[in-house]
């Protein structure tokens, strides 16, 4: 045994840098819904370490017609879930002979996250979409599948930034003698343009361009604006 | 004929020439020696009912089951080999577990029924264990629901092959329910209707006198979902049932 | 976890029009248990000069009173109080000296200069200066507060918009922190007063 190691001593090095399966691209993702809409949005840089692979790759996955999905960081990872996600969907068109509504779809993501448990995907994801009756909810997941079902919420290599605000500008946490409003569309949007525009102030991994996605009881809505890119 | 078939009926994959598969069909046989089960579907609910056959006056009638609760919003009225049936159930409420536990909704009557007819046909092949069912299962079901679509009421042979039914019987009765049914049927009728024609068409099939010992009763309702009918309440329900029927007007009084 | 987040706690200061604030949340804890609600990390050097200093708890009162140590030393050898650059020189060297062995804080310093303009540093552990024109954040929740001030903070504030833009902004951070918060408190700093304001906050 000793003489072994001695023997391999500098290959033994060599072995001991593990292949690291992951590795985080970055990007950051911001939901809202109200009463009679759900709007998400994300930025469009891909980035691993100090380097940029992309300016223009959106995290946004459009599922369903009432229901799209923000998934940020193990790019790869999130390639491979959201394919899942879509054959998962077609199986349970076909089985069922209905499209799979908003609440199914967030909890068969949380048992696909969960289901890997101990090699999870190592992805941030927030699921917008439209309920049964008009109303607008986000689910928002941690990698292996817990999940909370809530009204905002800002993931990814910024959240941690940005939950604060969305806490301040929507709940109005913290805030005295002001009438709660219902919050609309276009105030949602303008919220996610001024949130983002500070994550790319101090989030090297968020940037570019914000890609929005919003759905409404008769229509779906995709904008784009830019953000600083350096 | 009886010479072709002494050659093919014994195994359940081969076809016989003429493309029948008799272990299947003597199997829907089998199911013509089970109680008799009735189910009516109403837009306000769906009944089941089973005869219980009674076969000892030392049996506890009350240990046998024979329509079960599978979710809170469905439920099974079976016939033919109970021993069979309990696989199926378990199978039937397992896909109702599952389809819960993935997607957080009640899964639909027509997809629990499907669940289950794959079980049906999986006989003769061998499963991974190598534990599979050698012949097919010698069951009939009902599945009544409730689901988004509305009460709904489904029905499986042994082939595996499940249609939905405005109402249906099965067992020993089923070919004169089954008459009953579809003269006495229609789709304007409520719940309470379908109650007293459902126990009196059983009450018609059955060789024994109809009693609340020797029935069950269960409906299945958008807002009580399953519910099987207590002692009580199937003596009210058989009140509203002796009246209808004019012939056996003495008789019923001097049973009671 | 690092050892700068042992006891959790944030700093904040921002500038205004003619006048500076710094606050600090009241809490202090060992790790998630939280032993007291009234432990402040802002202190007053001069009228116009206020440290911050969050990080752990038993430097910030080591390295606070190190400070006044020399600061009294100073003051007592040149005869005349100490400007706010002089004062984070001092701070600086006083912690590069520890560059091997560190104090775990990271100071934050607001103060309004001989020229009553407004003056915000802040500074890593090892004494590294930062001196931004807006604001400058640090302790737990810093990246909470990156975002809140981003947003809020705007050029040339009024005393009590100043207050409003910078309580809000530390109070919202703190509650997406779970070693921040318990209260808070606000020191603007104008030419002729300094307003202390104690800020409630949710306690859990």
């Amino acid at each position: 045994m000793i003489l072994a190691n001695t023997e391999s001593n500098s290959s033994l090095k060599s072995h001991n840098t593990r292949f690291n399966p992951y590795d985080d691209n970055g990007g950051s993702i911001v939901a809202i819904g109200g009463d009679d809409f759900v709007v998400i949005a994300s930025d469009t840089r891909l980035s691993t370490g100090f380097s940029i692979y992309s300016r223009n790759q959106s995290k946004l996955f459009k599922l369903s017609k009432k229901s799209i999905l923000g998934s940020s960081g193990c790019w790869c990872d999130t390639l491979t879930l959201t394919r899942l996600l879509n054959a998962r969907m077609q199986m349970y068109l076909h089985e069922h002979n209905k499209e799979m509504n908003t609440p199914a779809l967030a909890q068969m993501l949380s048992t696909m996250l969960y289901y890997k448990r101990f090699f999870p995907y190592y992805v941030s994801n927030i699921l917008a979409g439209i309920e049964s009756d008009g109303s607008g909810w986000i689910y928002s997941y941690d990698p292996i599948g817990n999940v909370e079902k809530c009204k905002f919420r800002a993931g990814g290599s910024s959240g941690v930034l940005l939950q604060p605000l969305l806490d301040n500008q929507i709940m109005l946490s913290n805030l005295q003698n002001i009438d709660e409003q219902p919050l609309s569309l276009e105030k949602a949007i303008k919220i996610i343009q001024d949130v983002f525009t500070s994550a790319a102030e101090r989030d090297i991994y968020t940037g570019d361009e914000i890609r929005i996605m919003s759905i409404t009881a008769d229509c779906f809505k995709e904008e784009k604006i830019q953000m600083r890119k350096d | 004929m009886f010479l072709t078939r002494s050659e093919y009926d014994r195994g359940v994959n081969t076809f016989s020439p003429e493309g029948r598969l008799f272990q299947i069909e003597y199997a829907i046989e089998a199911i013509k020696l089970g109680s008799t089960a009735i189910g009516i579907c109403t837009s306000e609910g769906v009944v089941l009912a089973v005869e219980k056959r009674i076969t000892s006056p030392l049996m506890e009638a009350t240990t046998k089951e024979k329509i079960v609760e599978v979710d809170k919003h469905i439920g099974c009225a079976v016939s033919g080999l109970m021993a069979d049936s309990r696989t199926m159930i378990d199978r039937a409420r397992i896909e109702c577990q599952n389809h819960w536990f993935t997607y957080d909704e009640r899964i639909t009557v027509e997809s629990c029924a499907q669940a289950v007819s794959n079980l049906a046909i999986q006989f003769g092949d061998s499963d991974d264990d190598g534990a599979a069912m050698s012949r097919p299962f010698g069951v009939a079901i009902l599945f009544a629901g409730c689901d988004e679509k509305g009460p709904q009421l489904f029905h499986m042979d042994p082939s595996g092959t499940s249609f939905q039914y405005d109402a249906k019987a099965i067992g020993s009765g089923s070919e004169g329910a089954q008459q009953s049914l579809q003269e006495s049927y229609n789709r304007s009728m409520t719940l309470k209707e379908a109650i007293t024609l459902i126990l009196t068409i059983l009450k018609q099939v059955m060789e024994e006198k109809l009693n609340s010992n020797n029935v069950e009763v269960v409906t299945v309702t958008p807002d009580k979902l399953f519910h099987m009918f207590s002692k009580e309440e199937l003596d009210q329900a058989l009140e509203n049932v002796t009246p209808l029927i004019k012939d056996e007007g003495e008789a019923s009084t001097s049973r009671k | 976890m690092s050892i700068l987040e042992y006891n959790g706690g944030a700093v904040v200061a921002m500038k205004g029009k003619n006048c500076v604030a710094i606050a600090s949340d009241k809490r202090f804890g060992i790790q998630a248990q939280t032993l007291s609600v009234n432990f402040e990390k802002v202190f007053e050097i001069s009228p116009h000069l206020y440290v911050g200093l969050p990080g752990l708890a038993t430097d910030t009162q080591t390295v606070y009173q190190r400070l006044k140590f020399r600061q009294n030393l100073y003051e007592l050898k040149e005869g005349r109080s100490m400007s706010p650059k002089a004062f984070c020189a001092m701070l600086a060297n006083m912690l590069y000296e520890k560059r091997f062995g560190p104090y775990f804080v990271e100071p934050v310093v607001a103060a309004l200069d001989k020229n009553n303009e407004p003056f915000i540093v802040a500074m890593d552990l090892l004494g590294c200066m930062t001196t931004p024109d807006d604001f400058v954040v640090n302790g737990t929740c810093s990246r909470q507060l990156y975002g809140m001030c981003e947003v809020l903070w705007e050029p040339n504030l009024e005393p009590d918009d100043l207050f409003e833009t910078i309580s809000q902004a530390l109070v919202n951070a703190c509650d997406r922190d779970a070693v921040s918060g318990w209260g808070a408190v606000v020191y603007i700093i104008e030419k002729d007063k300094v307003t202390i304001k104690h800020v409630k906050t949710r306690m859990d």
